[in-house]
């Protein structure tokens, strides 16, 4: 079946790795829709980071490069220290801007330019974390049209993130791990 | 977020009032740093295109304001080390090396290859030339001043690249700072020494115009995080002049996280980190 769907966002930040990870290793080595995800990651968690997720995972896990077109049934991850946009025209583009809320990459702005690129077509997925980055990016996405979720804040190990977007947009769904997952296999 | 009509604008003002052209910089990050331009001016983008055209200073702050600067010393160590245990040791029986900074920014990348140059003992055998389309960064490339607490980072990448050898641990090089750079920590500055800020020739340059603006070729172009701003076929066009600019088996050495997509793949051969220029047919 054609998902009404184009791509998912996932933003996360403090406690978001174990949902990442759990998300990610239920999803079949079939899976179409790409899933770009957006995880602040500790200072000196440079690399590794890809390896510990991809033995979790079935699909192929990416860090893109700069205009890396963006191909179906892959993850993408962006890379430490960028900003991350997708492009028109489907690429990935890259920027070394200033940190902002803290953050690079930022999750706003990925889900800025996602949500330009994709509009009611993408599906934003806000995950636990201590920061407000990531809360204007999921109202974006619902401007646009999009789909909006949330991981549950009583599930999450750091509601802040979760909370700012329930505060910034009202959001279609809140969900807890296992009903992400869910929702992503139905989807297709 | 600023209209794409609005952009369009603004494209047009820079073009008819000036030799600059943005249009092929990447959509998104440009629609950005005018955005913020705006915002921190507090003036509509109507406003702003008239004052583009009527005020040459106001144009250039503009092309100040829109290009991102963000560098540091020994910025991804990695690289550095590829650069001080593959690539500079070809270079050690030539009798000079020359050596391109294509978007220099405010010149930690040229600091970095002169103390590692020096270091390998290819100093004095190295010319180093260093542009950038942002004139205020250059500047502060050749003072050669930085801000010591916001950079601490500087010391650990220093630390990496000149003191530790990932091939040997056991082997620890016994580099002081101070024989590159002073740190005054009550004024907040790390000043490099007078002996690496007098030896880079800086020239204004922009990339877009697809020219070399020195009378040479090069054996190592450096130019990280700068097209990355760029659409693929601006990308393209620059990778192109490279290549025609570069002495054959010379290198282009792009940021962490790009690489040459366009038909320009075609002139290099991709090694870890590096593209090394191939042998063509016709050298003239
Ligand atoms: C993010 S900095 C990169 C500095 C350094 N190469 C590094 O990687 O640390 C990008 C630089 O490219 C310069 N730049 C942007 N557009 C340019 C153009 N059209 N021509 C030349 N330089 C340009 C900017 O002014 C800025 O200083």
């Amino acid at each position: 079946m054609e998902s009404e769907y184009k791509a998912i966002m996932i933003g996360g930040s403090a406690g978001s790795f174990q949902v990442v990870c759990k998300i990610i290793a239920a999803l079949p080595a079939d899976y179409p829709l790409p899933i770009i995800m957006c995880l602040h990651r500790l200072k000196h968690v440079r690399s590794g980071f890809v390896e510990a997720l991809s033995i979790k995972s079935k699909l192929p896990i990416i860090e893109p490069h700069d205009k890396e077109p963006l191909r179906n049934g892959r993850i993408y991850l962006a890379p430490a220290n960028y900003h991350m946009y997708i492009e028109l025209g489907n690429r990935f583009s890259l920027s070394t801007e200033d940190v902002i809320n803290h953050s690079r990459p930022s999750i706003d702005l990925s889900f800025f330019s996602a949500s330009y690129n994709y509009k009611r077509k993408l599906v934003g997925i806000i995950l636990s974390g201590a920061n407000k980055d990531g809360a204007l990016g999921l109202k974006s996405v619902a401007d646009g049209g999009g789909l909006t979720i949330v991981q549950d804040p009583k599930e999450c190990q750091v509601p802040t993130m979760t909370t700012a977007s329930m505060n910034a947009t009202k959001v279609d769904h809140i969900f807890t791990t296992k009903q992400i997952i869910d929702f992503l296999l139905k989807l297709t | 977020m600023i209209s794409n009509d609005d952009i369009a604008k603004v494209l047009a003002a820079f073009k008819t009032a000036s030799t600059y052209d943005f249009s092929d910089y990447c959509d998104r990050s440009f629609a950005r740093r005018v955005d913020k331009i705006l915002t921190d001016n507090k003036i509509s983008a109507d406003l702003f295109v008239k004052q583009l055209m009527s005020d040459r200073d106001f144009l250039e702050k503009s092309v100040r304001d829109i290009t991102v600067n963000t560098t540091e010393l020994f910025r991804d160590p990695q690289m550095w080390l590829n650069l001080r245990y593959q690539v500079l040791p070809r270079f050690k029986d030539k009798p000079t090396i020359k050596i391109w900074h294509a978007g220099c920014s405010s010149g930690q990348e040229i600091y970095s290859m002169m103390i590692l140059l020096n270091e390998l003992g290819m100093f004095d055998k190295a010319q180093i030339f260093a542009t950038d389309i942002n004139t205020a960064v250059i500047e502060a490339a050749q003072t050669g001043t930085y801000k010591y607490m916001f950079n601490l980072n500087y010391l650990d990448n220093f630390d990496k690249v000149m003191r530790e050898n990932p091939y040997n641990f056991e082997q620890k090089y016994d580099v002081p700072y101070e024989k590159y750079f002073d740190i005054d920590k009550r004024k907040d500055v790390i000043q490099m020494n007078d002996f690496l800020c007098k030896k880079p020739v800086f020239r204004k340059h922009d990339l877009v115009s697809g020219c070399n603006p020195f009378y040479h070729q090069f054996d190592l172009i450096l130019c990280r995080n700068v097209i990355i701003y760029f659409n693929p076929k601006l990308q393209n066009k620059v990778i192109n002049m490279f290549a025609n600019n570069l002495s054959v088996n010379g290198f282009l050495i792009l940021g962490a996280s790009e690489s040459i997509l366009g038909s320009a793949n075609s002139s290099f051969e991709r090694m870890v980190g590096f593209y090394r220029k191939k042998q063509t047919i016709s050298m003239f």
